[in-house]
């Protein structure tokens, strides 16, 4: 079990740069287009010939939502013509039926998950299809561990609407809130009160769901110390298994949507940093742990016995308790990882509807992941999600010795060991409580493409 | 960081028999044991017209021998896995056997003259290829390389006739995991752990099961701790246990 992380103000402000968030190790940035359908079909084939290939974690991309806010750096286009819905689910299903049969029926889908833009724009009947041709293409899983998962807009669906998704299969649903406060919520375009957010939640349990999850942000515009203490209090009323608080990145030149958000209404740095604090205080006393980077679990929550068990992992929704998946990312700009590789589907729809229209899988870059990179994945995994690296079991299992081959991963980090970050000992690497909020800059220290990277400001948000 | 050399990366485990050179043999050479105690090494043979020739690399897929092709050599796996198949009439694959470093192809090749199936590399693959009309003089003045090549040749009879028995998909897995780790001590290489280079799709072909119950039975031996897999990796766990399973197939 680890300690509740202490909270440093001083050392975190030392620490204010910018660097990837490791859901994936090469981080996307490093995919390329040399990297499509044919080396995609390649790495799938291998992936049934392991003795016991590994099991299969689905992702579904809704792109469309009906209202922008402004602080969104998600794919996502805004609509409100419903008719959008049938031509996207037309390439989907056809994509569906692409890429399924690349993978042996014996290999069950574990995890489902449903991400956004607004899963919720397409309509009951709609979504019933969809998973009725998942589960034709596919293995479900029989298994009640396994994990169907769906991101809610509670704007924009009552709780019949939930009460319908559990029959399909649903039994983990993660609603958006970011913040309650009034003057919050019209700074970003997202009005939202807490009955619906209640209304979602309550429906979701009642229906047999298994867990229940919330997303906030703090450091966005007008958002302060007291109104967010008062939306931390309305959320642990909710009663959550898992809460997400994420730190707003301010990237107008790459945002679109974020050019609505007045740079003067930010927090400054102290005040985020302060947001923070009050966050981790006020869960943690509520009985939530921290698992790491931007996640709170329940100490009974799956997520939490998945770090106790070491089978947590690292993946394009943060974290997840089904490691040692093969990832298949469906719909526009989906991310796949499987086996040593990582794909993206096209990032617009014009061009991932005219790859499905001719009949190719619709991959627009990726990367297959060198030896190196396979080993930095890993030491990137372990200190991200188990906090932990044992060097004996590590030099084993990739055949390295471990102080000649990260010599100058460890001089990086032995300046992160001097702030009480990270404990380096000869047997092993172990992050302390302090370090837990500063996992990036523990993960950036293996980061290959990093080193020799100029400028990452460019590319990646704010580390904190 | 593909482009350089990382300081730190061991060399690796995979089995390599490449410690012969132009005048010592392999460790795991067919024939070293038998020449040497003959007074003869490697360049004695070369006087003899003698061929030892290494050859390689060929890559995962490439053809060592083709079904049809002329015989004239006998090959030696010096490094990488080795598949043996037939592909029948209709296009169906038929897997014949695995062959690991120090271990002999080409064998059933001798009557009538031509290689009666494909040998298709698993992985990168270096051999030894050994002219055989030179070993056929060599046999004729050595008695104990003639007694060495009737013992592989028998060998190889008896190894082909194993899995077609009336068996259990769990006693045939046990019984290959464990052939496999036999052959692999044999050679002086990790006897309890080894990586199974092969595809599933191949095991299952040479074991004459279906692929998923290939992968079936392997979980459910992980669930009795019997063996432990990750990736391609394989730990016999409980070999006494697994040795029980595969009594009635290897009897010997």
């Amino acid at each position: 079990m680890q300690t509740a992380a202490t909270f440093d103000p001083g050392l975190i402000a030392r620490y204010d740069v910018n660097g990837p968030r490791y859901t994936s190790y090469p981080a996307a940035p490093q995919f390329h287009a040399g990297f499509g359908e044919p080396q995609l079909r390649a790495a799938a084939h291998a992936s049934n010939e392991d003795p016991i290939p590994r099991p299969l974690s689905v992702y579904v991309h809704v792109p469309f939502c009906l209202s922008p806010c402004f602080y969104c750096g998600c794919t996502r286009i805004i609509t409100r013509d419903t008719g959008r819905s049938p031509i996207y689910l037309q390439r989907l299903h056809r994509e569906i039926e692409l890429i399924a049969p690349l993978f042996d029926r014996d290999r069950p889908v574990v995890q489902l998950h449903f991400g956004g833009g607004t899963p919720n724009f397409l309509d009951r009947a709609q979504m019933a299809e969809l998973l009725e041709t998942l589960a034709q293409h596919f293995s479900f899983s029989r298994d009640p561990k396994r994990e169907f998962g769906i991101e809610l807009d509670p704007r924009f669906c009552d709780a019949d609407y939930v009460r319908a998704l559990a029959p399909l299969g649903f039994n983990r649903v993660s609603v958006g809130i970011q913040d309650f406060d009034p003057e919050v919520q019209a700074a970003v375009n997202r009005i939202q009160s807490v009955a619906q957010t209640r209304a979602v939640l309550d429906a979701a349990r009642e229906s047999g769901f298994r867990s229940t999850s919330v997303d906030l942000i703090y450091g966005l515009p007008k958002q302060t110390l007291a109104g967010f203490a008062r939306t931390l209090d309305e959320v642990i009323a909710l009663e959550p298994d898992r809460v997400a608080a994420y730190a707003y990145a301010h990237l107008p030149q790459r945002f679109k949507a974020q050019r609505q958000i007045h740079a003067a209404d930010l927090p400054d740095a102290a005040t985020r940093l302060r947001l923070l604090g009050l966050t981790v205080e006020k869960l943690t006393t509520a009985g939530y742990r921290y698992i790491g980077m931007d996640h709170f679990a329940r100490a009974d929550d799956e997520l939490a016995r998945a770090q106790d068990a070491s089978t947590l992992q690292r993946n394009f929704q943060g974290y997840s308790t089904h490691g040692g998946c093969d990832l298949i990312g469906l719909g526009m700009s989906a991310i796949s990882h499987i086996g040593a590789s990582y794909s993206q589907n096209a990032h617009d729809l014009p061009r991932y509807y005219a790859a499905l229209d001719a009949g190719r899988l619709p991959v627009a870059r990726g990367l297959a992941l060198s030896e190196d990179d396979g080993i930095r994945a890993d030491a990137i995994g372990l200190l991200m999600c188990q906090g932990r690296l044992d060097i004996a079991a590590f030099e084993a299992r990739h055949n390295v010795d471990f102080q000649l081959y990260f010599d100058a991963e460890l001089r990086r980090l032995r300046k992160l060991a001097r702030d009480d970050l990270v404990e380096i000992a000869p047997e092993s690497l172990q992050v302390t409580a302090r370090g837990r909020y500063l996992l990036r800059h523990i993960a950036m220290c293996f980061d290959a493409y990093l080193a020799r990277e100029a400028a990452p400001a460019v590319r990646y948000s704010r580390a904190l | 960081m593909t482009h350089l050399h990382q300081p730190g990366k061991l060399p690796p485990h995979n089995p390599i028999a490449d410690d012969g050179d132009a005048v010592h043999f392999c460790s795991t050479c067919a024939f070293g044991s038998v020449c040497l105690p003959a007074g003869l090494n490697k360049s004695a043979l070369n006087d003899l017209h003698m061929l030892v020739e290494h050859v390689g690399p060929f890559h995962t897929g490439d053809h060592i021998f083709r079904n049809g092709e002329r015989f004239g050599a006998l090959y030696a796996v010096r490094a990488g896995m080795v598949k043996t198949r037939q592909i029948d009439d209709e296009g169906h694959e038929q897997v014949l056997g695995f062959h690991l470093p120090g271990e002999m192809i080409g064998l059933d090749a001798i009557h009538p003259a031509k290689y009666p199936c494909d040998a298709v590399a698993l992985d990168t693959v270096f051999v030894c290829r050994f002219s055989f009309p030179a070993l056929s003089t060599l046999a004729a003045k050595i008695p104990d390389v003639q007694q060495r090549l009737f013992d592989l040749l028998s060998a190889d009879i008896g190894k082909s006739s194993r899995f077609s028995g009336d068996h259990t998909a769990d006693e045939r897995l046990a019984a290959f995991l464990l052939d496999l780790a036999g052959r692999y001590a044999a050679r002086g290489f990790a006897p309890n752990s080894y990586r199974l280079v092969m595809p599933r799709a191949d095991i299952a072909n040479y074991l004459r099961l279906a692929a998923e119950t290939v992968s079936r039975v392997l979980r459910r031996f992980q669930d009795q701790d019997l063996i432990q897999v990750v990736g391609r990796e394989l730990e016999l766990v409980d070999k006494p246990a697994l040795q029980k399973l595969a009594r009635h197939i290897l009897r010997d």
